[in-house]
């Protein structure tokens, strides 16, 4: 697995460069536009899982490299665990870019005088920096989530397949289910279970609930993404190269 | 009619693999130490899915293959992975992602092989005309061939499996090509199996030709039986008679191909049709004539 693991990095060496430059300058324009750090690293680390897992499959197809590489000594689960690696890795680096660009235009804020009240707002306090951190693996859970979704379907129908139902499944998985319950008047007298939310939401304000919400956020996110290799592995066991 | 032995470094026995349309049917392949097998046939005849069922990328309908002892459909586990250290492979086009730089080709085989010599890879790299900083998707057809040739070469494999290798590569860098092939198969547990269209190249390096034709082998011969015995009779209809009535060939061996200036029969020995019919020219065989004559030709 950790040759396969290297071989991803190799390949995603220049991407991942571009990519994390990339993140660095949407992190600082998200953060000077909508006056706040909080978001940046939630929308970084979430990118880059999503980028992670689209990219990785893009390069499979260039020139065979995914028939190629199993002719190098590797099975296929050392391909699809190196590629989880890999995606881990990305969106982990996103989300350490992330953080690091917040600090940064946090820092320079406080340091310099901006214009308006912009100074102000992009200062870090407690309160910034539970949201930030709640925010964070938030999206780190949703990135992971929807890597979870396509890599599998990537692994088994190749990118140009799996990009032509990508939308549909999508579709399928997570707009259907919102339309059919709005519609359905399940709902009309009110969302089941709205009072454990409520507390649940008070809870995760209090430090504690902060610590184990995002404890909790970043141990789901690990068994997804340990359901979609498992996942992967037996879809990619079976595919014609 | 497999020249196989037990001993065999890559092995296909009855390989059967069904798609749509096209049909692999029990294809029967041996390639032996010190050998280089060619692996010819026409355009979708079998050869790259042959190759590919050999190294386990698709799953067979029925029949088996090996590789260095390792069977096929182990080669992609991790049960059989390991013994891929010992294989090299070079597919028909450069198979690596275009942005690689070449540097960072050989970066992927340190990681990939515990037996990579990356010095060996710089001297052939340098040897070959690469430039370390040029990136995949700039080089020529020519040189990306030259490059996947470096990799197979500089890992010590026992095996390569060469699919069209030489496509691409001007004379000089295919003599330089082959004279690398002709040393490698020189060293003891060696051996090659080469698919190509250049069948020049075959007649060149090649111990043994195979032929596959429509998913079949068709022939398995031993590469001197065709160019060094074999010949082809260039005859007028009447030479033909003369031919099939003498016996030399039985008639159900008798190929031929008729052409609008006269007709091509396949000798197996052409010394002694020469002998027995002086008048009648009598050309040596080539691969492509033999494969011409097998594949268009008639039999009486």
């Amino acid at each position: 697995m950790k040759r396969a693991y290297l071989i991803e990095l190799t390949i995603f060496r220049d991407y991942g460069r571009q990519l994390l430059a990339l993140g660095f300058l949407v992190a600082v324009l998200v953060g000077c536009g909508m006056q706040t750090v909080l978001a940046a690293p939630s929308i970084i680390t979430c990118m880059f899982f999503m980028m992670g897992a689209m990219g990785a499959a893009a390069y499979d197809e260039q020139n065979d490299w995914g028939r190629f590489r199993l002719t190098l000594p590797l099975s296929r689960r050392d391909v699809v665990l190196g590629r989880y690696g890999a995606i881990v890795t990305l969106g982990l680096g996103g989300m350490a870019v992330g953080l690091l660009a917040a600090f940064a235009i946090s820092a320079v804020a406080s340091a310099v005088e901006l214009p308006g009240e912009l100074s102000q707002a992009l200062a870090l306090d407690a309160g910034t920096l539970s949201a930030m951190a709640f925010a964070t693996t938030f999206c780190l859970l949703i990135g992971a989530t929807v890597a979870s979704v396509v890599t599998p379907i990537y692994f088994r129908l190749g990118q140009t397949k799996a990009t032509q139902l990508l939308p549909t499944i999508i579709v399928l998985l997570f707009v259907l289910p919102v339309v059919f319950l709005g519609n359905s008047g399940l709902l009309d007298g009110a969302l089941p279970g709205l009072e454990q939310i409520a507390s649940l939401l008070a809870y995760i304000e209090t430090p504690e609930g902060l610590a184990v919400g995002c404890a909790v956020m970043v141990a789901a996110s690990a068994v997804i993404l340990a359901v979609s290799a498992a996942l992967s592995l037996r879809l990619y066991e079976t595919r014609e190269l | 009619m497999t020249k196989g032995s037990s001993a065999a470094l890559i092995e296909a026995r009855g390989l059967t693999k069904h798609y749509d349309g096209f049909s692999l049917e029990g294809v029967n392949l041996a390639v032996n130490e010190g050998e280089v097998v060619g692996f010819v046939g026409q355009n979708g005849a079998g050869k790259s899915t042959t190759i590919k069922a050999l190294l386990g990328l698709i799953r067979v309908d029925g029949g088996e293959g090996s590789v260095l002892g390792t069977p096929s459909d182990e080669l992609t586990r991790a049960s059989g992975a390991a013994t891929k250290e010992r294989v090299g492979v070079v597919f028909d086009t450069v198979s690596l992602p275009g942005h690689l730089r070449v540097a960072d080709v050989g970066r992927i085989y340190a990681s990939a092989f515990a037996s990579w010599d990356a010095h060996r890879f710089s001297q052939l790299t340098r040897d070959l005309g690469l430039d370390p900083k040029k990136a995949v998707k700039d080089l020529s057809r020519g040189m990306g061939m030259k490059l996947s040739l470096a990799c197979a070469l500089a890992h010590d494999p026992q095996v390569l499996i060469l699919d069209e290798a030489t496509a691409g590569l001007d004379p000089m860098a295919r003599d330089e090509a082959l004279e690398r092939l002709r040393d490698f198969v020189a060293q003891p547990g060696h051996a090659i199996l080469m698919s190509s269209h250049i069948t020049s190249d075959l007649e060149r390096i090649a111990d043994r030709i195979v032929c596959i034709d429509a998913g079949r082998i068709v022939f398995d011969l031993e590469k001197d039986a065709i160019t060094d015995s074999a010949g082809v009779a260039r005859c007028r209809v009447a030479d033909l008679e003369r031919i099939a009535s003498s016996g030399m060939v039985p008639d159900s061996e008798l190929r031929y191909l008729r052409h609008d200036y006269g007709i091509d029969v396949l000798v197996p020995d052409r010394f002694a049709f020469a002998e027995m019919f002086p008048d009648i020219p009598c050309d040596r065989m080539t691969i492509d004539d033999y494969m011409s004559l097998t594949l268009k030709g008639g039999v009486r």
